[in-house]
């Protein structure tokens, strides 16, 4: 059995971790939502201003979690799997990439590579010095079965942990969730990875 | 447990089916053409494009030919079953049909016509998808989650994508040479590829092979350059083969990524050094399909599959001198002989890299 150790919630109109609201937003601002979280991450981390949303999302959401479970710098540097998972891949990106060029314009190279979403899993690898196993799904909705199937899979196999994160950043909304597996219940929350449970935890935002 | 692998498909500019596109590859016929105007400034650029493709929802139009000619392969009671999955490997899906809700209605069509009893899992991973969609499809066999797995990889030539790589300059002016000392970048194609895999030898109609082992790993370095020493492809090729229980001398054949980038190739060549894979004969197909993308992990494997089955390994198309600092095996040649154990290999955007190991029945 594996246990969920730590979660986080980040939408347009506030942030929580393990439950507890750390931020709200009065504001319908993306940029400056995301702005106001990064500040009170209290960190400097000059590839964060290069990103696209997506990738900022995911990046804060991975910095709340370890923030919460701080046991997360004891594993080794191939023992974490990263699974992410969102509704519409990049589109938000894609079509800020697409304009760039429509009306005669150049292709803008620095959107370009944001047009994947699993660029999200490498910036989050790259800041943290994570070499493990990489996956990005897309689906309508956040799929609970799939998540708790494959982290169940990795942690079997090759994976002393996972972090998951269903991470969809459309128009002007937020709507994240970002969730990390161990082997033990390290944190003593009672929370056993089921898909149940995570369905739960999930709509508890 | 065996999770044999099989009923290998692809549609590509050379054919419709795994013997066709091997027969031409074997022949030393590519996919690649010159075409007018295409570049966003106008430019002629080389592409893999299929010619009869001119329906519009060409993405939907390949998924649903190639699990078609799959199921064509494999016993008929499989695909609508509850045992079963189907995993999708695309990076940008039906882009130019679809920009704001990307694939969801892709997927729905695909689950309607053929009755899936589970919705398909959609990996996009960028240009490690295929692979790693193959490797994913072996976890939930192995895991009793599911019995059999369609496994298939789509990817259409979109301007979104040629323009996108034009921006980066890394598409070259001449078709790619992978590997070369003259190479200058990509060439984009388009393309479907898929396979079966399954705990149950019997659904196959043609003897299958066995899907040994498969893993990822990421550089955790750059997200559009590779790692300078080959860092996330050397750890994925050795979780592999030590979670497969393969040695490096059982490695018959390299199935490689090879894209024809300078860094790229380049990256490659010093990972398999550093694996002590310098003598095992390798090649990249990007030479006869361009880069396919969410496709290439899928293609590559038919295609080595194919040359287990042939007992004949194909030559790197576009290679002619050494252009790496590796010191790797590159086929310039076909080359006959018994092939048993093969290891392809996929890096791709975002500093991910996976492989996997298939062999010939014992």
């Amino acid at each position: 059995m594996n246990y969920i150790s730590s979660y986080c919630h980040i939408s347009s109109a506030s942030c929580s971790v393990n439950g507890k609201i750390i931020n709200t937003f009065n504001t319908d601002s993306l940029d400056e939502i995301i702005s106001e979280l990064y500040t009170s991450l209290g960190i400097k981390y000059s590839k964060f201003h290069k990103m696209d949303e997506l990738s900022k999302v995911g990046f804060i959401g991975t910095e709340l979690i370890k923030n919460s479970f701080p046991e997360i710098e004891s594993y080794g540097e191939n023992d974490i799997a990263l699974l992410f998972s969102n509704q519409r891949s990049s589109a938000k990106t894609d079509i800020k990439f697409l304009d760039s060029y429509k009306d005669g314009g150049i292709p803008s190279p620095s959107l370009f590579v944001y047009t994947l979403p699993n660029i999200l899993i490498g910036e989050i690898s790259i800041r943290n010095k994570w070499f493990g196993e990489n996956m990005f799904t897309i689906s309508k909705n956040f799929d609970t079965e799939y998540f708790t199937n494959y982290c169940n899979i990795l942690l079997n196999k090759n994976a002393e942990a996972a972090l998951c994160g269903w991470v969809n950043v459309d128009d002007n909304k937020i709507e994240a969730f970002f969730f990390f597996v161990t082997k033990k219940d390290l944190k003593q929350l009672n929370l056993p990875l089921e898909s149940k449970i995570l369905s739960g935890l999930y709509t508890a935002s | 447990m065996i999770t044999y692998i099989g009923s290998e498909n692809i549609i590509s500019p050379l054919g419709s089916s795994a013997q066709e596109n091997f027969l031409q590859v074997k022949n030393g016929k590519s996919g690649i053409n010159l075409f007018k105007n295409v570049g966003v400034g106008k430019e002629d650029l080389h592409l893999s494009k299929i010619k009869i493709l001119t329906v519009d929802y060409k993405f939907d139009y390949l998924l649903s030919n190639c699990l078609n000619n799959i199921v064509n392969e494999s016993a008929a009671s499989i695909i609508d079953s509850e045992d079963t999955i189907v995993i999708i490997s695309t990076t940008k899906g039906d882009i130019e049909d679809n920009l704001t809700t990307p694939i969801q209605q892709s997927i729905n069509k695909l689950q309607k016509e053929f009755n899936l009893a589970h919705t398909p899992i959609v990996i996009s991973n960028a240009c490690i998808s295929g692979v790693l969609a193959m490797n994913t499809a072996n976890n939930f066999i192995q895991s009793n989650t599911y019995k059999h797995a369609f496994v298939i990889g789509a990817d259409a030539i979109s301007s979104f994508v040629l323009y996108g790589f034009q921006s980066l300059y890394a598409v070259s002016d001449e078709p790619c040479q992978p590997f070369d000392k003259e190479r200058k970048g990509i060439t984009l194609g388009e393309a479907a590829a898929g396979v079966l895999m399954s705990d149950d030898e019997s659904v196959f109609k043609t003897e299958p092979l066995e899907f040994v082992e498969g893993t990822s790993s990421n550089d955790a370095n750059h997200i559009s350059g590779p790692s300078r020493t080959g860092e996330g492809l050397y750890r994925t090729v050795s979780k592999t083969l030590e979670l497969g229980n393969v040695n490096v001398a059982e490695i018959d054949f390299i199935s490689a990524h090879g894209t024809g980038t300078l860094f790229n190739d380049e990256m490659e060549s010093i990972a398999f050094d550093r694996l002590d894979m310098n003598n095992i004969p390798l090649n990249s197909l990007k030479g006869y399909f361009g880069h396919t993308l969410g496709a290439a992990g899928l293609i590559e494997s038919a295609i080595a599959m194919q040359s287990i089955r042939n007992n004949t390994l194909i030559k790197s198309l576009g290679f002619k001198e050494e252009g790496t600092s590796g010191g790797i095996n590159i086929l310039a040649e076909n080359l006959e002989k018994e092939v048993t154990t093969i290891l392809k290999t996929a890096s791709g955007f975002g500093g991910c890299n996976a492989s996997a190991i298939i062999r010939k029945l014992k």
